[in-house]
């Protein structure tokens, strides 16, 4: 086996403290397998080198397309960045080794570019928004108490279901055979299994553009505290398109998910178009996230500037995957409120239930008709 | 010692190769460090990009078993660790009944081996050789179980109240898939090392079909591959993998087609069935996209 010298170890265990200010899930255990990884793959071929790294210390996609760059940041000499390796240049060729290119052929690139960041790049700052509001101490108590009893509910429709049934389709022997001992042996009476247990999962879509700005954070942070309680819920945000939050909300660094959304929200309090961003829900995500017992909880005003046929369509495609469609609109239980705007009324033939939600007293009072629509 | 390293990737590849799976050198050499480090491999990627296929390969090339455990909804210790045999053991509690031996004995004979069905996780680290662990689509499986999983991946023993602990006589390679419907938790991803894997491209997807199809000519698998990149790139609401385009390359031979071109769009039409699997998806490929897809090869 290779012994590395100090300064190569030093650099190596580095390495993953660099990638965890990254925002990597890498933990201070990690330093050790990164030694025994080097030292069997040895540090003078950096393709294998990297490879290895990578499959090591990345844990999701994100983090896998964001790998090359800071290898090359914190391995590669200041003046010899490289752009990320290309897939068509390199990988599925079955010759041996490929030697890396001379330092010649990489593009020039200005230096600060590439510097190692120690926190994720915040050059879309967004002044008109302002994130703290998810770490806001008010209410956030009470958002979190509400949740975790919206969880709770949830939970029970599970299990609920799960429980041993009086009769099912299936011989429960264990039970059964527990049972026999106190009738010496013979099994008069028969425990049962119920077929299959069910678990609803959730799927957020929040509108965050300009007419929603007073609920949208409001939103997000109950989409946040619910998504602490129970682990299959999957949120987005939509304006003009949608976008996963779920990774970002769920970092359990306050400060650090207020970066990150900071990154996301491009285009964040801009117009809205329903129709355009459901239907990209559909065609990007939905395949892989909406099965039949999932329920998609829409939060959005209604106003639409897009078509709202599309936005019919949209729903009802969904309409066909999902189990339950439920639209929490802020506005509804203001006196005298009908669905009127395009946007309500091209949708409301496709919801199972419309309800108010503007604020935690009235999502508490609307909670008993949402889980039974859940249900 | 290094040079060594790019040269065990290099012939691995071209194993694996021979064995029929094209596969990219940052995932060999992932390969390679997983039996180093006696990690689980887990695989991410779109449904269709041979994920499965990996773990079947990898059993292929060590000459070894493959064990594979489908993960679903409601999946639980039982299917995938051990089950006692009760119809068995129900059995053999009547047949003792007017046996002299002492009630701890016969406790003990239903309890022992005999009686025990293995599932696959336990069959897994049971076996004389290390075989390879195939825990397909861990992600429609629920939490609990993947905690089950992370102790067992873990410690490689599992324990059985009534027989006691069962280490693991052989570390088997463990592959893990998973199409990314749930969000798995981070400590399984910690204890793996990770590859995600994504559509072929060209010259990736000509090498499976030439592989995969030898009686395609040359000329008809560069057309056919050309096809289905394009088609991947319009916004399909389910993109075709890579066994989809050996479907339609066995559809295409079968019908006798032998050049994609415009004019026989027709035809490459009633052959999508191998490769378009939704009626939105069919809607957005009326014979005009066809023939300028085929136009384009």
């Amino acid at each position: 086996m290779l012994t590395l010298d100090a300064l190569a170890a030093t650099r190596l265990t580095g390495f993953a403290g660099f990638l965890r200010a990254n925002g990597f899930a890498v933990g201070g255990g990690d330093a050790v397998p990164v030694l025994q990884t080097a030292q069997r793959v040895g540090v003078l071929d950096p393709q294998v080198l990297r490879w290895s790294l990578q499959s090591l210390l990345c844990g999701r996609c994100d983090e896998w397309l964001r790998f090359d760059e800071l290898f090359d940041a914190w391995f590669l000499p200041a003046n010899r960045w490289q752009k990320p390796e290309r897939r068509e240049a390199d990988d599925g060729a079955l010759s041996g080794d490929r030697p890396n290119g001379p330092a010649g052929e990489h593009e020039a690139v200005d230096d600060d570019e590439l510097r190692p960041r120690q926190a994720a790049s915040r050059q879309e700052v967004l002044t008109s928004n302002d994130f703290r509001a998810l770490a806001e101490r008010e209410h956030a108590l009470d958002i979190e108490a509400l949740m975790r009893r919206f969880a709770r509910e949830i939970k029970h429709i599970r299990l609920r279901r799960e429980a041993r049934a009086r009769h099912g389709r299936r011989l429960d022997l264990p039970a059964t055979i527990r049972r026999s001992v106190a009738s010496g042996g013979t099994p008069f009476h028969l425990a049962w299994k119920d077929r299959r247990r069910v678990r609803p999962r959730l799927v957020l879509l929040i509108d965050v553009s300009r007419s929603m700005t007073l609920y949208s954070f409001f939103y997000l942070r109950l989409a946040r505290a619910l998504g602490a309680e129970l682990t299959d819920v999957h949120s987005f945000i939509f304006h003009t398109r949608v976008t996963p939050v779920s990774q970002a909300l769920r970092d359990p660094d306050p400060w650090r998910a207020q970066e990150r959304l900071h990154l996301i929200a491009q285009g964040w309090a801009g117009g809205t178009r329903i129709g355009d961003s459901l239907a990209q829900f559909n065609r990007e995500h939905a395949a892989r996230i909406v099965h039949s017992r999932t329920a998609i909880i829409i939060m959005s005003d209604g106003y639409d500037t897009g078509d709202p046929q599309r936005l019919s369509d949209a729903l009802v495609q969904l309409r066909r995957r999902a189990r339950r469609i439920v639209w929490l609109n802020p506005l509804c239980d203001r006196p005298g409120y009908a669905p009127v705007c395009q946007g309500m009324l091209a949708a409301m033939p496709h919801l199972d239930l419309l309800a108010p939600g503007a604020d935690l007293a009235s999502i508490k009072a609307v909670l008993p008709n949402l889980i039974e629509a859940l249900r | 010692m290094t040079a060594e390293r790019g040269l065990q990737v290099a012939a691995l590849q071209q194993t694996l190769a021979d064995a029929g799976y094209i596969a990219e050198r940052n995932l060999v050499a992932a390969l390679l460090l997983m039996q180093d480090l006696g990690r689980p491999l887990l695989l991410e990627g779109d449904a269709g990009v041979g994920k499965t296929e990996v773990a079947k390969v990898l059993a292929t090339v060590r000459n070894t078993r493959l064990i594979r455990l489908q993960c679903y909804e409601g999946l639980d210790a039982h299917a995938a660790m051990y089950e006692w045999n009760y119809q068995r053991q129900l059995l053999a509690i009547k047949l003792l009944e007017h046996d002299e031996r002492g009630i701890a004995q016969k406790e003990q004979d239903i309890f022992s081996e005999r009686y025990l069905l293995k599932r696959p996780l336990l069959e897994a680290i049971s076996c004389e050789q290390p075989p390879v662990l195939l825990i397909d689509e861990v992600d429609r499986a629920d939490e609990a179980f993947e905690a089950y999983l992370l102790e067992l991946l873990s410690d490689f023993q599992l324990s059985i109240p009534e027989l006691g602990t069962v280490r693991a006589t052989s570390i088997p390679l463990v592959v893990i898939t998973s199409n990314g419907t749930r969000e798995l938790s981070d400590a399984l991803r910690r204890r793996c090392l990770y590859q995600y894997i994504d559509y072929p491209d060209h010259a990736k997807e000509l090498a499976i079909v030439r592989k995969k199809a030898p009686r395609a000519a040359a000329e008809l698998a560069q057309q056919i591959v050309a096809f289905v990149q394009g088609v991947r790139r319009m916004e399909m609401q389910k993109k075709p993998g890579i066994a989809e385009t050996l479907d339609w390359t066995a559809a295409l031979l079968r019908l006798g087609i032998t050049v994609i071109d415009k004019d026989g769009a027709e035809r490459i039409m009633e052959t999508l069935s191998a490769l378009i699997k939704t009626r939105d998806d069919r809607l957005a490929l009326p014979r005009e996209a066809v023939a300028r897809l085929a136009a384009a090869c």
